[in-house]
């Protein structure tokens, strides 16, 4: 393990097994399954935002919580600080989980309506038993808070939930993770139900959860306008595999993968002058394949499939430094 | 004289904790053959306004002033009767939502005739072959007119939503959040066959979303609103180059791009204000970084200022 590498993830694969009822377990055929993340390695270095870019179903989510194991992977490998998270037990797994923690999509389901600011923080603390007694736990709360941007905290100490607005509420969320000054931090579409003038205030907040406490991120989503602003580097998620990754402005300038192309084309452009780009695709995302396909999963799409290739699965390569694609067409 | 008329639109919900100004005196117009954007957060009132073009605003909610006139009559006192031959074949509706907006025991064909035969005195055989050819149109397919919603994916049923709305070439389309919620690649190919049907059909669109670049693609005009008014309104070109009002400005600058330099964003201080009790006087004074005296006392009128636009602050003379 390199030294700066506070997450490396080998091989992870996650199945989930396609329910065929009763008349299934008779049957001689194979189980079927989805496969979500299908064999996905990289790192994410110290202080390093990483984004994972994708549509729905490519198996980002399912990648971001098989990474905190709130889902159980199927196989491969998980290193948090070198600690192999996916043979813990249960005690161990409480005591790495203080060090590894989730931001969620939905900030009004994600906080216990009937607790108020405060005790939702002081639940975090009491469970990982950060400090003793009660004035440590409340200034340690109120310091959090005034990081996360609820100032003055006398306002927002006593409050439930739901006299929240959007924006604050999901400032709570950062403030319960940032509370155990964790070493890394699965964001998953942490500001896709806010309103847009407040997103760049969370947005913000999370860069500085990076710059000011050396806070690792992944950050799920499938903006990749917001990616480029919070990210150092991107990965791209096709039918549960990275297809491109490498720092964000060579992903955004000199996309090499068709579907990352595709993807930066796609996306519109807060520019009224700039013409609509041609889509150099078709299609849609098929339904995350039951079968196993042993091809490009880009395949059926792709402008510059090649027949010769078919039975065959491009391998990530390494195209320049930390510049990696998994497409037959790059050399 | 324009297409569609907005005036001094007022539209309160009158709810326990007393009246929400919903939509407070709100004026647009929409021309022929052209594209308006409508642009704002959630809560700001944007779909709240476009409802009550179709008379859809239903109790607490009320219609308490103003006019909207639609080729000639005013909208607001037609009968029942009238306003139900007016939609779908006047002015057309896709809603938000083309996931819950379907019928979902219905074949998309049957729904897309359902809609011609309400409105045209044809057989039903007709209609049927009029609403495959409208899944022809948005790029579907004739072959699928007997699947039910459930066998199409979010973009193939927000196209089906658009071929019904489509059907009875209406003289006024309605686009409430049409991409909101689908995959980039998924709202490009709806955003492109939206300016597709713009071009064959002459449809003027009122086209509404949170999303600045979606509306940068599509219209001709935008209006900004902002916690129940308009704020700002002019050619996309021009007010997106140089927004005046600072509500406006402060949007296009918190707004991040994938293409071109990456520049500095700048986030605006503050949440929306809930509409049952709105700021005094400019309803944007507590989040405004220019905010002057004047400002939490008067409510600035949205004016001409030059070659169209309209804005409404004090700053601006």
């Amino acid at each position: 393990m390199k030294n700066n590498e506070v997450l490396r993830v080998e091989e992870l694969k996650k199945y989930f097994p396609i329910r065929k009822g009763l008349a299934g377990l008779f049957s001689s055929r194979k189980a079927e399954y989805v496969r979500a993340v299908d064999g996905v390695s990289f790192t994410v270095r110290e202080g390093e935002n990483l984004g994972f870019v994708g549509e729905s179903g490519c198996g980002k989510t399912t990648m971001g919580r098989v990474l905190l194991r709130l889902t159980e992977p199927t196989s491969g490998k998980i290193y948090c600080e070198g600690i192999d998270i996916t043979s813990l037990n249960r005690r161990n797994l409480k005591e790495q989980r203080r060090r590894m923690q989730m931001i969620f999509q939905d900030p009004h389901g994600s906080l216990n309506p009937r607790r108020t600011v405060n005790e939702i923080l002081r639940q975090s603390v009491r469970i990982h038993k950060l400090v003793d007694g009660k004035a440590e736990e409340d200034s340690l709360i109120k310091k959090t808070l005034e990081d996360v941007g609820l100032a003055p905290t006398d306002e927002f100490w006593n409050r439930y939930p739901i006299l929240l607005s959007g924006g604050q509420r999901q400032r709570v969320g950062v403030a319960r993770v940032l509370i155990l000054r964790p070493k890394l931090v699965v964001a998953d579409e942490p500001i896709s139900m806010l309103d847009v003038s407040v997103r760049i205030g969370v947005l913000e907040l999370l860069l500085a959860m990076r710059d000011e406490f050396g806070i690792s991120l992944v950050y799920i989503t499938h903006d990749l306008a917001t990616a480029r602003y919070i990210c150092d580097r991107i990965a791209i998620m096709y039918l549960g595999k990275i297809v491109e990754i490498g720092p964000t402005e060579v992903i955004y300038s000199k996309p090499l993968h068709p579907y990352t192309q595709a993807l930066i084309a796609a996306v519109p452009v807060p520019d009224p002058t700039v013409k609509m780009q041609k889509l150099p695709i078709k299609g849609y995302v098929p339904v995350t394949g039951a079968e196993a396909s042993s091809t490009c999963g880009f395949y059926e799409r792709c402008p510059y499939a090649m027949k010769k290739h078919v039975g065959e699965e491009p391998p990530l390569i390494e195209v320049e430094p930390d510049h990696y694609v998994a497409c037959f067409k790059v050399k | 004289m324009a297409l569609l008329d907005v005036e001094n639109l007022k539209i309160y919900y009158f709810t326990q904790e007393g009246p929400v100004k919903a939509v407070d005196d709100v004026s647009f117009s929409v021309n022929e053959d052209e594209t308006l954007g409508l642009i704002g957060e959630s809560g700001c009132g944007k779909t709240t306004a476009v409802f009550a073009i179709l008379r859809f605003v239903t109790p607490p909610g009320r219609i308490v002033g103003g006019k909207i006139v639609f080729e000639g009559r005013d909208i607001i006192t037609l009968s029942d009767e009238e306003m139900r031959l007016l939609r779908g074949k006047g002015i057309a509706m896709v809603f938000q939502g083309a996931q819950s907006a379907l019928n979902p025991v219905m074949t998309v064909g049957k729904q897309i005739s359902e809609v011609i035969l309400e409105h045209e005195s044809i057989t039903k055989e007709e209609a049927w072959e009029k609403a495959k050819k409208q899944l022809e149109l948005v790029g579907i397919g004739s072959a699928r007119a007997k699947n039910y919603p459930h066998e199409f994916s979010g973009g193939m049923k927000q196209r089906v939503m658009v071929a019904i709305a489509t059907a009875c070439n209406p003289g006024l389309l309605i686009m409430d959040e049409p991409v909101t919620g689908l995959d980039v690649i998924v709202q490009r190919q709806l955003l492109t066959l939206t300016n597709d049907l713009r071009a064959k059909m002459h449809l003027p669109i009122i086209f509404i979303t949170h999303d600045l670049s979606v509306i940068a693609e599509t219209c001709d005009r935008v209006a900004v609103m902002y916690a129940g008014k308009i704020v700002e309104q002019g050619n996309t070109v021009s007010l997106y180059k140089d927004p005046m009002h600072p509500y406006s400005k402060a949007l296009i600058r918190s707004y991040p791009s994938v293409k071109g330099e990456k520049r500095e964003l700048k986030s605006i201080p503050g949440a929306p204000p809930r509409l049952i009790n709105p700021p005094s006087g400019c309803r944007f004074h507590p989040r405004c970084e220019y905010a002057m005296d004047i400002c939490r006392t008067e409510e600035p009128p949205l004016e001409n200022r030059n070659n169209g636009r309209l804005v409404a602050c004090h700053l601006i003379k």
